[in-house]
C-alpha cells in the first residue's frame, strides 16, 4: 500500500491506495496535482534510512508521499 | 506682545519638558541689562533658563500694560508668565492624561481583538471535526499526531538528539549550514558556526496554523531539500 500524507491542522491526514488499483491510483493522483497546484511541497519520503527527495509529478511507485503546505516567513 | 509671549511660551516649554511629570514653580524673572540684554526665568528647584530679550519685542508689552520702567515692566511680565505657565501645565497635564487614557483604549481593544479571535478560531476547529482538538495545546491529538510524525521521520541521529536536547541539527541541502531547530511553531531557527555557535537564527514555517511537529517537520525537509527558497522566504534574526 503507498501513503500520501497530508500536513493539516489536525497533525496529519494519510490517504491510502493500492498501487496495483488503477481507480485509486487515478485518485491519488487528482489529489497529487490538486495539493501542488494549491502550493503544497510533494516529497518522496525514504525508506529505511534513505534519502527524501522532492517530487514534481506524481509517481504510483512512490511508498511514501508527505505534502508540506506553502512556506511563509515568521 | 506676540513676539515677547512666544518667548516667554517657549522658556517655558524648554522648562516643562525638563523637569518631565515633576513641574515646578516658577520663582522670579531676571532682566540681565547688557550689551545684548537677556530674560530669565528662574524656578525653584533652581533651575534657569534665558532668552534674548529685544528691545523691539519689549514695545507692544510696555504699551498695553503702561510699563515704562524696569521694575513695573519686570512685574507685569512675571504676572503675565505666571499666567501662561499655569495654563501650559494645566495643558500638559490634560494631554498626559488623554495618552494614557488612549493607550489603556487600545491596551483593552487589543485585549478585546485577541479574546474575539481566540474564540472565533476555537468555534472554527470544533466545527471542523466536532471534537476536542484545536491551536498546538500539548497533549491534544494534533499535537500528538504531529509529534509522532515528526520522531517517525527523524534521522536516528536526529531523534536522539531531539528526545536528549527538544532541538535537532540538520545540514543545509544546497550550502552545507548547520542549522538548529528547537522545539516550537516559530522563531526557532538557528544557524550555526563550525563550533556550534549561533551565527543567526531564521524564521519560517508552513502556512495553516500547523501543530509543532508538523512545522519543525517541514523545516527539516525544507532546509535539506529546498533551502534557497526557504531562506528567500524566511525573515533572519540577529
Amino acid at each position: 500500500m503507498s501513503v500520501q500524507i497530508v500536513m493539516d491542522r489536525s497533525g496529519d491526514t494519510r490517504h491510502e491506495f493500492d498501487a496495483a488499483d488503477a481507480k485509486a491510483v487515478g485518485l491519488a493522483e487528482a489529489r497529487f496535482n490538486e495539493l501542488v497546484g494549491k502550493g503544497f511541497r510533494a516529497v518522496a519520503l525514504g525508506k529505511d534510512g534513505g534519502s527524501d527527495r522532492l517530487v514534481g509529478r506524481f509517481d504510483p511507485k512512490v511508498e511514501e508521499t508527505l505534502f508540506i503546505p506553502q512556506l511563509q516567513g515568521g | 506682545m506676540e513676539r515677547l509671549r512666544r518667548t516667554l511660551r517657549a522658556l517655558l516649554q524648554r522648562a516643562l519638558i525638563e523637569h518631565g511629570h515633576n513641574p515646578t514653580a516658577l520663582v522670579d524673572i531676571i532682566i540681565e541689562s547688557a550689551a545684548e540684554p537677556r530674560l530669565w526665568l528662574e524656578f525653584a528647584n533652581g533651575y534657569r533658563t534665558s532668552a534674548l530679550l529685544r528691545p523691539e519685542d519689549c514695545f507692544a508689552f510696555c504699551e498695553t500694560h503702561g510699563t515704562w520702567d524696569l521694575v513695573s515692566f519686570r512685574v507685569a511680565l512675571r504676572r503675565e508668565a505666571q499666567q501662561l505657565y499655569l495654563l501650559m501645565r494645566s495643558e500638559q497635564a490634560r494631554e498626559r492624561e488623554l495618552r494614557r487614557t488612549s493607550l489603556t483604549e487600545q491596551v483593552r481593544r487589543l485585549g478585546r481583538g485577541l479574546a474575539q479571535s481566540l474564540r472565533s478560531r476555537r468555534v472554527h476547529g470544533f466545527a471542523e471535526t466536532d471534537t476536542a482538538w484545536f491551536i498546538d495545546d500539548y497533549g491534544s491529538a494534533a499535537h500528538e499526531r504531529g509529534m509522532r510524525l515528526l520522531k517517525e521521520k527523524l534521522s536516528c541521529e536526529q531523534l536522539k538528539q531531539y528526545e536528549r536536547n527538544a532541538f535537532f541539527e540538520v545540514i543545509g541541502g544546497k550550502t552545507g549550514r548547520r542549522y538548529r531547530i528547537r522545539y516550537g511553531r516559530s522563531m526557532n531557527i538557528d544557524q550555526l558556526d563550525k563550533n556550534g555557535r549561533r551565527i543567526c537564527g531564521w524564521c519560517f514555517f508552513p502556512r495553516g496554523n500547523l501543530v509543532a511537529g508538523d512545522v519543525m517537520l517541514s523545516q527539516k525537509v525544507a532546509l535539506e531539500l529546498f533551502e534557497p527558497e526557504a531562506l528567500k522566504v524566511a525573515n533572519k534574526i540577529w
